[in-house]
């Protein structure tokens, strides 16, 4: 028979991992909610998942490689701008999502008990539907410009992981934060505006860098995202790999999604009365 | 196993009042520099001291005015919010229902929130599909399972949500009385449904103003007055302590200061209304069928010619019983109080509204009606005819039965 213990004493650092696992049914729930929602009543309805990237590349493909003309080698430019555009769009969506859906979640928060986490851990599985069929869209393009993916695809998964645990970490910070303080409603939208120009989606991230100071590069590695661009690109296209300055990104994704956890639990205890 | 089923030592819970802290970063940052950033706050202890045992298979009642911490004891049991001091440890599988139809979302159809609402009180998804047909069943819904909710009227979608509810398999249940709104067929089947968990030896706790349906309901019950355990007992004791102790004078209601903008209401205006019983005390609960009075203060700034002060009575639906109005006098600015006594019309129990106007020379120049409340209701006495299906009104008509004879 189950126990339950409520402490008002209890330590802030135990994370309950377990009791996340107990509730899978209701964030598979949460998410298939999400997925459905947000194609209900669209006449095109999940053709919008595709429509969007698409046009966005084309898009990128008229302002940068035509008109900039921006140098991807070997590699075609739709293509390159396609594999940061996955990854960009799918931390973007659930680092957006996550961020507001705490407050979006007020009436469940405050009729009934479940681990808070499932909230924002179920906006990054309903994001994983949009990302798969963007990267369908690189498989129809590899094919369509006969482009043979490297042999690094093996690796993609890894990438992918942390793709997720990038949009979560930041996700489940913002989330946090927003309970605390509503200004944070204001700052996504405007991180996220801002965030695409300097996140190596459009252009290579060399670019920049040869460019810039060693330090600017530190800082513009500090971008979860960007060491995972690079990956992405490496591991399906065959580009550059990883240099150093990506593990800083990995670092600060890892770090990000460790702290995101203890401050949400940090919260977590509060959120009910302040929400 | 042992045969405690909820244990509850020292509970407290602390609120902030003034400063939700969900505030802004400014608030944060000022606070940061100049050293006190809270001191605008004030402590409110919504709960203090709660001890209380609950033995495996009991029901028990929490009665208590509004403000007595009964919600806010129900949150800290189901896990909402944390409390600030104490101990509690419950042993079993626990459901809580503070609301029915938790997480409904509109676009989604009927089958669709049943999953959702299942999974988000606790259910597995294997659990729902086992119990599908029988919650659908017991809804009568079925016809429009695959319709988004929004399409639902408002009794479908709490059919719904209460057949999901009833389906749960918990060994304690948390209950709030909120889930007793709705009409009276629901109503019933709501407590219907909880006599029979009760009966099957389940652990519950159960929130209520219905002091009815705590004594049918529980063997025992607790009182909370401000935050604190004022008595547990059996749950006819708690009910009639409560009935003796908290009926308090709380029938003053005063009224907003008009802006005294235009001419007309420059000539005056009403400060207070009291609600009074047969002997002149001011009561916020009236005794069923004895004389009342309504006794309104106001204020005459001008002379006012051909005055007459009204009161009205309606439902809280708003549909009106009587009005009642002074004869016409003229009147010199000052001060005055007008009562209006009812002893020929008793109403039945429940809460209404009142409505004041004054005018001149039949034209209105204050009319207040939202906010002023009077309840009839008797609590000690269980006499059925003086309760709810006998229509609003219980003075009886006078009846008389003769025997025709056939000549």
């Amino acid at each position: 028979m189950p126990k339950t213990i409520i402490d008002a004493n209890k330590s802030a650092f135990a994370l309950d991992l377990k009791e996340l696992l107990d509730y899978r049914d209701l964030f598979y729930t949460l998410a298939y909610r999400d997925f459905k929602v947000k194609y209900a009543q669209t006449f095109l309805g999940l053709a919008w998942a595709f429509i969007q990237p698409f046009m966005t590349l084309v898009v990128f493909a008229l302002v940068f490689s035509r008109g900039l003309q921006i140098d991807t080698g070997d590699i075609p430019y739709t293509l390159f701008a396609a594999c940061g555009l996955a990854s960009w769009t799918y931390f973007s969506s659930v680092m957006g999502q996550a961020g507001s859906s705490i407050i979006g979640a007020q009436g469940m928060v405050q009729k009934i008990y479940f681990p808070r986490l499932v909230i924002p851990l179920s906006k990054a599985v309903v994001g994983l539907i949009d990302f798969s069929i963007t990267l369908l869209v690189i498989v129809i393009l590899m094919i369509f410009y006969q482009f043979a993916p490297s042999a690094n695809i093996v690796f993609l998964p890894f990438f992918i992981v942390m793709a997720i645990i990038a949009a979560l970490g930041v996700g489940i910070w913002l989330s946090a934060l927003t309970i605390r303080y509503r200004d944070f409603q204001h700052i996504i939208p405007f991180l996220l505006r801002f965030g695409m120009f300097f996140t190596p989606v459009a252009y290579p991230a060399v670019l920049l860098i040869k460019r810039m100071p060693e330090w600017a590069s530190i800082i513009y590695y500090l971008n979860p995202v960007a060491g995972i661009i690079d990956g992405f690109r490496w591991s399906i296209l065959g580009s550059e790999p990883p240099g150093t300055l990506s593990y800083i990104s990995f670092g600060v994704v890892i770090l990000l999604f460790v702290s995101s956890l203890f401050y949400f639990k940090k919260v977590e205890r509060i959120i009910a009365d302040i929400v | 196993m042992s045969d405690v089923a909820i244990s509850v030592e020292n509970i407290s819970k602390r609120y902030l009042i003034g400063d939700t802290s969900s505030g802004s970063l400014r608030e944060v940052l000022t606070g940061f520099f100049s050293n006190q950033g809270s001191q605008k706050t004030e402590e409110f202890w919504a709960l203090k001291d709660i001890s209380f045992e609950v033995k495996r298979g009991e029901a028990i009642g929490i009665i208590g005015k509004n403000g007595a911490g009964k919600s806010t004891l129900l949150k800290v049991l189901s896990r909402i919010t944390e409390p600030t001091t104490g101990r509690i440890e419950i042993d079993g599988r626990v459901s809580s229902l503070l609301e029915v139809g938790t997480g409904f979302h509109p676009e989604l159809t009927g089958r669709e929130n049943v999953f959702l609402n299942g999974t988000i009180l606790g259910m597995s998804r294997d659990e729902i599909k086992a119990k599908f047909d029988e919650i659908v069943d017991f809804s009568g819904v079925e016809k429009f399972l695959d319709t988004p909710v929004k399409r639902y009227s408002s009794g479908m979608k709490v059919r719904l949500a209460f057949a999901v509810a009833a389906h749960l398999e918990p060994e304690i249940l948390i209950v709030d009385e909120v889930l007793a709104v709705g009409d009276a067929e629901f109503q019933s089947k709501c407590l219907g449904k909880m006599r029979d968990v009760a009966g099957e030896g389940r652990t519950i706790l159960f929130v209520s103003h219905n002091m009815g349906a705590v004594k049918s309901l529980c063997q025992r019950g607790i009182f909370l007055q401000q935050g604190k355990v004022a008595k547990t007992g059996t749950a006819s004791e708690a009910v009639d302590y409560y009935l003796e102790n908290a009926v308090e004078l709380k029938g003053v209601f005063s009224l907003p200061l008009p802006s005294l903008e235009s001419q007309l209401e420059k000539l005056g205006y009403a400060t207070e209304i009291t609600i009074e019983n047969e002997q002149s005390e001011i009561t916020s609960i009236l005794p069923l069928a004895k004389p009342w009075q309504v006794r309104v203060k106001f204020t005459l700034l001008n002379h006012v010619s051909h005055f007459i002060i009204a009161i009205g009575i309606k439902t809280t639906d708003d549909t009106a019983i009587r009005t009642t109005w002074s004869k016409p006098q003229d009147l010199e600015p000052g001060d005055y109080e007008a009562v209006f006594r009812d002893d020929s019309v008793f109403l039945c129990s429940g809460v209404y509204k009142l409505a004041i106007g004054l005018s001149s020379r039949e034209r209105s120049f204050q009319y207040f009606s939202e906010g002023a409340y009077i309840e009839f209701d008797d609590f000690v006495k269980k006499d059925t005819a003086l309760r709810n299906n006998s229509g609003l009104i219980l003075n009886q008509m006078s009846v008389n039965i003769s025997q025709n004879v056939l000549s």
